[in-house]
């Protein structure tokens, strides 16, 4: 028998989701997690997973991790002490950034500090031209004086970022090279390695959190890998990238930026897996926690991913990918629209007398009223407490029961009574300015990107996702969503569906009326097998690699690049399409084409995949009849008016095959499921609930 | 809040804001000039149908406080009677009410269900419109020889655009291909945003939205009004100037006066300087843009900019004066008055608002305009960036090194991008050493930028601030000048802050902006910031000893001799 286990450490707690890889049953434990040095709760959670599963630690397969380390290294300053290598010139690319205000009206606004300071930034004697053409030749003696300076300030890490470097990496290599030999043992990031990619801020930005947390990110992980050793665990260390796909400790270790939005990636992987199971590759997924709601757009299988991302910084300033604020990363990240809207955001009525939800949120503590630990601002939870969603006795399972006339008295004091509203019409305010807020967001990723909801199916956890999902493909008009077994863990079962993966890329400027389809076909070659070297490195088989080719085209004169897939090989028929292919993809996403306009190639991506064999989904019993409810109650519904009585249902009593209408209540451990009148619920053989618009 | 459900009110709020921003978002990925793709030099915004600002997509304050005033005029001109489903007016004159003629606006109607139910603008920096100079800056006489002037005419009828009026235009402007392009994403943007209105109409049916639009505007008037009555009532005066006009080295002067009251506020600029026939005339819309600016600045943050907001804003700005100019005025370089009389305001209301308001900043747009012939190839590249400055200090905080100060918050154009674009090289970008306004708080540094030309070239610059740099306030000193120079075979000429000049293969500009103003007196300064400076070498030893009186003894600082230093005074 073999395992295998995801581990995902959040802020409050590490959860820890163990596998079978033969039966497909999932045993989970949950701890609190361990910020002062995280591997404990680490292995805390590895344990009690491996004794609820009744396994020895040796029969794991591998281990994967999501880890929020490299984020809040920056976000708390924990960096090391690195330098910088530029081109002379341009020491200050790190000062000046993109000299705007993270904030447009605020005065006294500050700009994010460099991560490394002015007096550990130095430059080397060269230049690059646009073309990679060399201006002037890289001086020796100039990288030897710049890293005198570098041993002086005693720096742990450097970060090298030369201009056109994206185009030509022989300076930044032969930089990388001596700075290896000037300063031994101090690892060496070079911009041409970690994101060659053109506009030198973002890229050096990139590299330069590459560099602080590289060293951070390599002692946690050599210490969980010897860690493990001890337990007696042989799999090897897998980490969870920002893109989706997992990569090896040891190539963790080496491009840390790769990780820093590993866990939220794992939900939207859980899902993009789920709707292949089921037969819809186009889904959107939506995750609602405590504090913040994510939607992420899978089509086609695979989840969007985008480069424009900031870490370190606050929303609000920009919108989409636009923020002002923070550090801005261009390595592929998972592409969510995050908002202030969880089960815990605040409900308010301003100074101008409307009501609010949210950003402001209650957290875990106090939390919302209900919880009764002297939370005294009405939530989100405390309005569906109020409305009949929530069962005040079966919270968590009866681990927590519920302050209901808590709740009711601070939306009727704080929300109801200054607007006049009776408290359940503030009630179903604040869920609808929530769900509306959420709506809003499913809309940018889809509707903007050019893509209809409507033809997507809506996948729904985390803990107050299947509350309010219903309304949301409601208000969307989604006709049918999908809410997995477990919801509030369902993202840890990402970490354990998805693939080994390597993005690559190169530049290759050309004219699309210029284009040799056998140079592009060499590049993409060159690129697959670099990418197969290094995922046969860590033991997979031929067989299991596979790889996507895409290239990246956009009109002669614009910056934001478009991306098609294309065939192997790249031929000469595949490049008399790419025209047509890339007009009709503009007017899809923007909305206008231009044909008659040049189109240029800028660049060439393959994706290597390392397949791992998936774990067979869990089998329900068939269900015996219809479903008996365990009990009804009165739940509100604004279609309706009113309260109706409302069958609650016991999720764990339902078998496969089972049919239910709405209005209905699913209840399980760590989640609520809201069925709205008008839908039916259908429960699947590996016991999803798929609820569907009924025909009228 | 009668006749309006709260719940429907904050839901619709919220998808008009999300409509301007989704149009922001359509507009950036799909133009071709650095200026508007990477440096969003451009706002978009949504108007009701009585053509009151509504929600607005946040980009540069500059613009949205003028686009206030451009569109309602530009659809009342043109008669909205004659605006149909699919139509979009574009227009870029000044007169009677727009901005420069680089900033072009499209306006297209909303309609529903057969009715209109307003309009969605945006408004773009376009690098070139024509003109006596690449990138349509430059010192000129009068307005026509600033570029195209566009009334508001039809540039798209029913959905189709009206190629007779593209054409024309484009005819007027060196770049055709590059703002062919960014005319396209334009259009495209305000699809996006009439498509996303009408969605909410569906939606919520047009009675709901119309009644919750107008119940917005009074909502946020309420919340301004609440603001108004805790700000500290009372008149604030100061005065301040423009370097020059670029033809005289008379300086512009600049006085203003702004009134806070419990019912508005009242910004009056009677006492400055009569209009030039040089480029730095505000129009009216530009400076009811400051005005609107720094009010917004006072206020709590969360507030929605729209009608309820604008009109407690009330402006008196003597026509004739650079603050209201007359037809035919040149007011390409009107920004750089607009800009620094935000800062004359901003020193007006600092004794009533220390801890809020900074020292001196930038205060000018600073822009640099060049354009290459290539007559084989039958094109004119042109190119636009504008340059950071140092931001003043404030109470307990430095002023940032190089950063956009007030309305302005334009990205800087990438070297790389500019390079593989454009035909020039970048040879130097950095930090201006030593040009900090000293202060317990310091200025902000400058920043130079150096571009060296390979081809000739029509080089402007259209700036200011190389006369006497941003003051200082409550003891700080004033931020040093900027220079813009030019290196010809290894000699280095001052250049005036307005002019344009033909470069020869090899000649470089430097440009060279100013720092902020201190805030405090500098000898009061922490010892340990000015330590960190020095190491950093942000500012020399010399000045540390000299003007913050502070001594080192190796890497530290040497208290006592510190001490002594300040003592003597």
């Amino acid at each position: 028998m073999s395992v295998r286990v995801a581990i995902d450490i959040g802020g409050t707690f590490t959860d820890a989701t163990l596998i079978d890889e033969s039966s497909g049953a999932v045993s989970i434990a949950k701890v609190l997690s361990t910020p002062a040095d995280p591997s404990e709760g680490f292995m805390r959670a590895l344990e009690r997973a491996l004794v609820e599963g009744g396994v020895e630690a040796r029969a794991t397969n591998f281990v994967v991790h999501a880890t929020t380390v490299a984020t809040n290294a920056i976000i708390e300053g924990r960096i090391a002490r690195s330098g910088f290598v530029t081109t002379d010139g341009f020491r200050d690319l790190l000062e000046i950034a993109r000299q705007v205000r993270p904030s447009l009206y605020d005065t006294r606004f500050e700009k994010p500090p460099p991560l490394v300071p002015r007096d550990r930034a130095v430059v080397v004697r060269e230049r690059l031209g646009p073309d990679g053409g060399v201006l002037v030749p890289l001086e020796d003696d100039s990288v030897r004086a710049a890293a005198a300076v570098l041993r002086e300030q005693e720096v742990e890490s450097v970060a090298v970022c030369l201009l056109h470097a994206y185009v030509n990496a022989g300076h930044e290599q032969r930089v990388g090279a001596i700075l290896a030999e000037e300063l031994p043992g101090v690892p060496i990031s070079l911009s041409s390695e970690v994101a060659p990619e053109f506009r030198e801020y973002l890229r050096a930005s990139t590299t330069v959190i590459n560099a602080v947390i590289r060293p951070i990110v390599g002692r946690y992980l050599e210490r969980l890998e010897s860690r493990l050793e001890e337990a007696g665990v042989r799999g090897k260390l897998l980490v969870m990238q920002s893109s989706g796909g997992i990569f090896s400790s040891e190539a963790a270790a080496r491009r840390p930026v790769f990780m820093v939005e590993s866990g939220p990636a794992a939900g939207v992987i859980a899902s993009a897996h789920l709707g292949t199971t089921v037969g819809r590759r186009d889904v959107l997924s939506f995750d609602m926690g405590g504090t913040t709601a994510k939607v992420g757009l899978i089509q086609d299988g695979r989840p969007t991913v985008t480069k424009d991302y900031t870490v370190g910084g606050h929303a609000g300033a920009g919108v989409g990918g636009m923020s002002l604020s923070g550090y801005p990363v261009r390595t592929p990240v998972v592409d969510l629209v995050e908002i202030g809207a969880g089960g815990g955001s605040i409900a308010w009525v301003d100074s101008g007398g409307l009501l609010r939800v949210g950003p402001q949120s209650a957290g875990a503590d106090p939390g919302p009223v209900c919880y009764g630990r002297g939370g005294e601002q009405p939530t989100v939870t405390d309005a569906n407490v109020v409305l009949g969603r929530l069962n005040p006795a079966y919270f968590l399972g009866g681990e927590l029961e519920l302050d209901v006339e808590g709740a009711r008295r601070a939306i009727e004091e704080r929300c109801a009574g200054p607007l006049g509203l009776t408290t359940t019409e503030a009630a179903n305010g604040i869920v609808e300015i929530a769900n509306a807020a959420m709506v809003n967001a499913l809309h940018l990723i889809s509707v903007q990107r050019g893509y209809d909801p409507r033809d997507f199916l809506l996948v729904a956890f985390g803990g107050a996702g299947p509350l309010h999902a219903n309304a949301l493909a409601r208000e969307a008009q989604m006709p049918a969503l999908l809410v997995p077994p477990s919801p509030g863990i369902f993202s840890a079962t990402g970490l354990l569906t998805t693939d080994l993966k390597r993005d690559a890329a190169t530049t290759l400027l050309r004219r699309l009326e210029e284009l040799d389809p056998a140079e592009v076909d060499r590049g993409f070659r060159e690129l697959e097998e670099a990418g197969a070297a290094e995922l046969a490195g860590e033991g997979l088989a031929a067989g299991a690699i596979s790889s996507l080719r895409q290239l990246d085209l956009r009109y002669v004169g614009q910056s934001y690049e478009l991306t098609l897939d294309v065939p192997t090989p790249f031929d000469g028929a595949a490049a008399a399409e790419l025209a047509g292919r890339f007009h009709a993809e503009h007017d899809r996403t923007y909305g206008f084409g231009a044909p008659g306009e040049p189109i240029e190639l800028v660049s060439l991506r393959v994706t290597t995949l390392g397949t791992i064999a998936k774990p067979p989904p869990r089998r329900l019993p068939d269900a015996a009849g219809a479903p008996e409810p365990r009990s009804r109650r009165p739940v509100f519904f604004a279609e309706a008016g009113d309260y109706v009585d409302c069958p609650v249902h016991d999720r764990y009593g339902l078998g496969a095959g089972a049919r239910f209408a709405g209005p209905a209540v699913v209840e399980e451990f760590d989640s609520t499921v809201v069925v709205h009148p008008g839908y039916a619920v259908s429960v699947d053989a590996a016991g999803n609930l798929l609820i569907e618009e009924e025909a009228t | 809040m009668a006749a309006v459900d709260p719940i429907a009110f904050e839901v619709i709020r919220n998808a008009l804001v999300a409509a301007t921003d989704e149009m922001v978002l359509a507009l950036k990925r799909s133009a071709y000039s650095t200026n508007i793709k990477t440096r969003s030099d451009f706002s978009c915004a949504f108007f009701d149908a009585e053509l009151r600002p509504v929600a607005q997509g946040f980009n540069q304050p500059v613009h949205l406080g003028s686009m206030v005033e451009q569109v309602p005029k530009a659809v009342l001109s043109y008669g909205p009677e004659s605006l149909a489903p699919g139509d979009v007016l574009v227009t870029n004159d000044p007169y009677p009410s727009g901005v420069h003629l680089n900033d072009v606006s499209l306006i297209s109607p909303v309609h529903a269900e057969g009715e209109l139910v307003g309009y969605v603008a945006n408004l773009a920096h376009h690098v070139d419109v024509g003109g006596g100079a690449p990138a349509s800056i430059g010192a000129f006489r009068e307005v026509f020889q600033e570029g195209v002037i566009i009334p508001p005419v039809k540039l798209v009828e029913g959905g189709v655009v009206v190629d007779d009026v593209f054409r024309l235009i484009l005819a007027q402007i060196r770049s055709k291909h590059e703002t062919g392009g960014d005319f396209r994403a334009q259009i495209a943007a305000n699809a996006t945003g009439v498509r996303r209105v009408q969605a909410l109409v569906a939606r919520h049916g047009r009675e709901r939205l119309l009644a919750t639009m107008e119940e917005l505007l009074d909502y946020t008037e309420r919340r301004t009004l609440a603001e108004l009555a805790r700000l500290p009532h009372g008149v604030y005066e100061a005065e301040g100037s423009v370097d020059n006009d670029g033809y005289t080295d008379e300086p512009v002067g600049l006085r203003v006066r702004v009134e806070l009251g419990p019912d508005g506020v009242r910004f009056d600029t009677t006492g400055c300087a009569a209009q030039r026939r040089a480029p730095v005339n505000s129009t009216w819309a530009m400076t009811f843009s400051a005005a609107a600016y720094v009010l917004k600045c006072l206020v709590d943050p969360d507030l929605p900019v729209n009608d309820g907001f604008y009109r407690l804003v009330h402006l008196h700005a003597p026509a004739g004066t650079v603050t209201n100019c007359t037809w035919p005025a040149p007011v390409v370089g009107g920004w750089e008055t607009q800009t620094r009389l935000v800062d004359v305001m901003f020193r007006a209301l600092l004794p009533a608002f220390p801890e809020r308001l900074p020292a001196g900043t930038k205060a000018m747009m600073c822009q640099a305009g060049f354009g290459s012939l290539d007559v084989a190839a039958g094109s004119y590249i042109c190119f636009y960036d504008t340059f950071a400055g140092g931001y003043g200090g404030r109470d307990g905080l430095d002023g940032p090194d190089a950063v956009q100060a007030h309305g302005q918050n334009t990205e800087n154009a990438p070297v790389e991008e500019t390079e593989l674009n454009y035909p020039v090289r970048i040879e130097r970008l950095a930090l201006v050493e030593d040009s900090d306004g000293a202060g317990r708080f310091r200025g902000g540094l400058g920043l130079r930028k150096d571009y060296v030309f390979d081809l000739h070239t029509t080089f402007t610059v259209l700036a200011d601030r190389d006369r006497s740099g941003p003051w200082g306030v409550l003891g700080g000193r004033a931020g040093r000048r900027a220079e813009y120079v030019l290196v010809r075979d290894g000699a280095e000429t001052r250049l005036g802050s307005k002019c344009t000049l033909e470069l020869v293969p090899g000649d470089v500009i430097s440009v060279r902006t100013c720092g902020g103003g201190g805030y405090g007196p500098p000898e009061e300064r922490d010892p340990e910031r000015v330590l960190r400076d020095v190491l950093e070498g942000k500012v020399s030893a010399e000045r540390a000893h000299d003007v913050y009186r502070v001594a080192f003894a190796g890497h530290k600082v040497d208290r006592a001799a510190t001490g002594a230093l300040r003592e003597a005074g």
